[in-house]
């Protein structure tokens, strides 16, 4: 019996809220722009797209080799700390983007940090001149790719480590090597989890502003953000959203679509074995935990001892900061988006499961594409939507406008968040709700449980340890944001990421050290909450 | 005033919108009564108990449990609202819970009702699960999972029992143990059960009365002894493959005649004409082994049974027949030897179609 409940009137608005900043940047496309959009086409409009694919380019190439050369030795080997690296290898997740440029910059700038150690143990001299600069498009690359590379950790590992030992010992028992085995049975094996993470670090990618910003690097995204904030274009900001976006939607079709394939390399438990690591030892256990080592240490020591050093240097900046304020303000966006997302997707998933209706899993599909969009381009239609909805509909109606209670306001923020991260909390629900058998609830139903006993006695107890997660996963996403923060904030409203990009974007790299740090150990803390939950080694 | 327990009249069972099985009707008519119900994979056996238990609606037809209508076109219990315990064939044990919990669950209604209570404890002991009343779900065996979902079942104490293949995943050597076990606590209770399953002995065991359902129809529904001994249509006879038939004239009241075997006595379970060209059903233990006959046929295969020997033979005609021996016989007969039928042929119940 299909009626249009709740559920349905739930999901409905949850898809409508996500579909908006879609559909303003497709009808947008349409407008009238101004002259900005002939100068920039006929100037930079090339190189903005050619950046965009020559950051992609170096980015993908670099993740894949650090995400997969990572997973593959801390997966198959057991050498000296190989558990450490284990866990410790995703802790680059913990350092955006524009922290790590922020750090590369510090660090081989001239007269910075590598200048300052080269004096204090060679003394004075022109070190300058033979100090790398890894500044411009290299600089993007590098931050971009130990920032995220731990995607492509992530995914692939779980698949190295889910492949049965039967497998590896038919190469064996071919008579493969080992490198035979990697590049004939392991890599292949392994490929739709590798696709899938990569397709993760593009859509991050072609979505990231703080970094591409900071080394000025023009790309689509910042056109996106120049033409909205210099020249105040708002329809030529959704017209170069529609490139981006039809770019990134193909990334989302390839993901979804690995991540499918990816479901059949997953452990079946009649046929899996677990595999036992082989024990290195002498030059190839050193070079094992060089190799981890240098990973490790590139992607989340080295930033974070810039940014200490500069706080301990310059003490001055941080009693200058307001770090309560900062991290109050910080606190109330996560704590009240997260509990709204998880309400929301808790509604939508269970929705889905006691109507078993076709629609209602259509819109939530729908709702789930949120994540593909990139943050500068949501809070640009944002805007563009709101503008044009107190323009038209709230004028018509003679009614108080609702601009300042969506533009520059938690509430805007909150919606905002709600769209870039729904899918990352109503997945997170579902991948567990699905392993809860239907009969499961029927037989609670037959136990003379009514839904709502079932679903306060079986599904919360049950999905506990998810929530936790995805509440934790959320956070970690909102602390990191820096797009939709920058843009849709309240005046003098702060996070440690807002500070840190203001203080950056004046040059003041040693006081955004400080609002950085503390993001760092904050992300970091939250990381190894859930690093058990990511590195998951049973079945469940 | 009608007293049937369960009714069930021209119920259509669906799922997802598709019928499986059309125009059921079947009545139990005193508590404590079990029903087994038999028939291939993928039928709607399981349909069937889904829609008693409220977790599927039906469109047509009304289900009565004790007089009240549960369900029909216009009226649809909820399945907490049944007091029905459904067994379910993947056993649905919360996974979060341990088995005790899981077992303890059901008992809430046992205690609201104030019915004369199960004890979870004796039933526990009966079905030995005691020792991994600790344990979670993912610890144990399939077979002990399904002897708690069964416990589960049997503990909260209701109106009617529907268990979906309720041992097919228990061992062989523990199976006979359970099942006279099972029957003791249903009996003892009185708890009126339905049972689904594909194992034709365990039916005939638990089963007051069979069903047997083919092609999206409830095509015999009767006791045991006559489910086995009088299949009512050449489907049932093949589904339950107890026999062969083999064509034969009916020559007299009490005779027919088949061009390997000639003449064939006994009593017509049904009417047949004189002359009339008849299929007639012939079983393993219809016929008897004698050395000395002069009906001798070829043994193609031999079957060891335990107490007994099933001699697949092959006829002049080409036609295939079992025979059992029992294993204490005299002497056994190779594959390829000749096998003698006692003469005169009587059979009992002559089953013909």
């Amino acid at each position: 019996m299909k009626t249009f409940n709740v559920w349905y009137i739930t999901s409905f608005i949850i898809s409508l809220i996500v579909i908006i900043p879609v559909l303003t940047v497709f009808s947008s496309y349409f407008d009238n722009t101004s002259d900005y959009f002939k100068l920039l086409k006929n100037t930079f409009l090339f190189e903005y797209i050619s950046n965009s694919i020559i950051l992609l380019i170096g980015v993908l190439f670099l993740t894949l080799i650090i995400g997969v050369s990572s997973a593959y030795i801390v997966s198959f080997y057991s050498f000296p700390f190989s558990n450490f690296f284990k866990w410790s290898l995703i802790l680059g997740f913990a350092v955006p983007p524009y922290i790590y440029a922020y750090s590369l910059t510090a660090f081989f700038e001239n007269y910075g940090t590598a200048y300052t150690i080269l004096k204090f143990f060679l003394g004075e001299g022109n070190y300058n001149t033979h100090i790398p600069k890894f500044d411009g498009m290299l600089g993007a690359i590098l931050s971009i790719s130990f920032s995220i590379y731990a995607y492509v950790y992530i995914l692939t590992r779980a698949s190295f480590y889910f492949q049965s030992n039967n497998l590896l010992e038919l190469g064996k028992n071919l008579g493969f090597s080992k490198i035979k085995t990697l590049f004939k049975i392991i890599l292949p094996s392994a490929r739709p989890a590798i696709v899938a993470g990569l397709s993760l670090v593009a859509m991050e990618t072609l979505s990231d502003f703080g970094a591409v910003d900071f080394f000025s690097i023009n790309t689509l995204t910042t056109a996106i953000y120049n033409s909205w904030l210099s020249f105040d274009d708002l329809a030529f900001s959704n017209q170069l959203s529609f490139y981006l976006l039809i770019f990134i939607f193909t990334l989302f079709i390839i993901e979804n679509f690995s991540r499918r394939n990816a479901k059949y390399h997953s452990p079946m438990q009649g046929g899996f074995k677990l595999k036992e690591k082989i024990k290195l030892r002498g030059l190839s256990s050193f070079s094992a935990f060089f190799i981890c080592f240098i990973i490790f240490f590139f992607s989340f020591v080295f930033p974070v001892c810039q940014m200490l050093y500069w706080t301990i240097l310059y003490p001055k900046n941080f009693f200058d900061l307001d770090i309560q304020n900062l991290f109050i303000n910080t606190i109330i966006l996560v704590s009240i988006s997260s509990l709204v997302l998880i309400i929301f997707s808790f509604i939508s998933n269970y929705g889905n499961r006691i109507s078993k209706s076709k629609f209602l899993s259509i819109l939530t599909t729908i709702s789930i594409s949120g994540y593909a969009l990139p943050g500068v381009i949501l809070a640009v239609a944002y805007i563009t939507f709101i503008a044009w909805f107190d323009n038209t509909i709230i004028n018509y109606l003679e009614i108080k406008s609702i601009k300042k209670l969506f533009i520059g306001s938690i509430l805007g923020l909150i919606l905002a968040y709600f769209v870039r991260f729904y899918s990352l909390s109503c997945n997170g629900i579902k991948s567990s709700y699905e392993k809860l058998n239907r009969s499961i609830d029927e037989s609670a139903y037959l136990a003379g449980y009514s839904k709502l006993r079932t679903f306060i006695h079986i599904h919360v107890p049950y999905l506990k340890s998810s929530i936790f997660f995805v509440f934790i996963l959320i956070s970690l996403e909102i602390i990191r944001e820096l797009p939709i923060t920058l843009i849709l904030r309240p005046f003098n409203f702060e996070t440690f990421a807002t500070t840190a990009y203001i203080y950056a974007s004046q040059d003041l790299l040693e006081a955004a050290a400080v609002p950085s740090l503390f993001l760092v150990i904050i992300a970091s803390l939250f990381i190894l909450f859930i690093s058990r939950y990511i590195l998951k080694e049973k079945y469940e | 005033m009608n007293k049937n327990y369960l009714e069930i009249n021209n119920v259509d069972f669906q799922v997802g919108g598709k019928v499986k099985v059309k125009n059921l009707s079947l009545k139990i008519q005193n508590k404590g009564q079990i029903i087994c119900l038999l028939g291939p994979s993928g039928i709607g056996k399981t349909t069937i108990l889904r829609s008693i238990a409220g977790l599927e609606k039906i469109d047509k037809g009304s289900i009565k449990l004790k007089n009240t209508i549960l369900s029909s076109k216009s009226e649809h219990v909820e399945p907490e609202n049944r007091n029905i315990s459904l067994s379910f064939q993947e056993n649905a044990l919360f996974p979060h819970y341990t088995v005790e919990k899981n077992i303890y669950f059901g008992t809430d209604r046992n205690k609201l009702n104030g019915k004369k209570k199960i004890e979870p404890k004796k039933i526990i002991k009966i079905l030995n699960i005691e020792k991994i009343l600790d344990k979670y779900p993912h610890q144990i065996s399939a077979g002990e999972a399904q002897r708690v979902s069964l416990t589960r079942a049997l503990v909260s104490n209701p109106d009617l029992l529907l268990l979906d293949e309720p041992l097919s995943n228990i061992d062989e050597n523990f199976k006979e143990e359970i099942q006279v076990k099972l029957k003791q606590i249903l009996k003892q209770f009185k708890i009126t059960t339905i049972v689904v399953t594909h194992d034709s002995y365990e039916a005939f065991y638990l089963g007051d009365k069979c069903g047997i359902i083919l092609d999206q129809k409830l095509k015999q529904f009767d006791d045991p002894y006559n489910v086995y001994h009088y299949p009512n249509s050449i489907k049932v006879v093949n589904f339950l493959n107890r026999g062969v038939l083999l064509p034969a004239k009916v020559t007299g009241q009490y005779t027919l005649e088949n061009e390997d075997l000639g003449l064939i006595k006994g009593n017509f379970v049904n009417e047949h004409a004189v002359g009339s060209i008849v299929k007639l059903l012939l079983q393993p233990e219809d016929l008897e082994h004698d050395d000395k006959s002069n009906l001798q046929l070829d043994v193609i295969d031999k079957k060891f049974k335990g107490t007994n020997f099933i001699y697949t033979l092959k006829t002049k005609s080409g036609k295939y027949v079992s025979v059992f021996v029992h294993s204490h016989h005299v002497h056994q007969h190779q594959i390829n030897d000749k096998f003698g039928i006692k003469k005169p042929i009587h059979i009992k119940h002559l089953v013909c179609f």
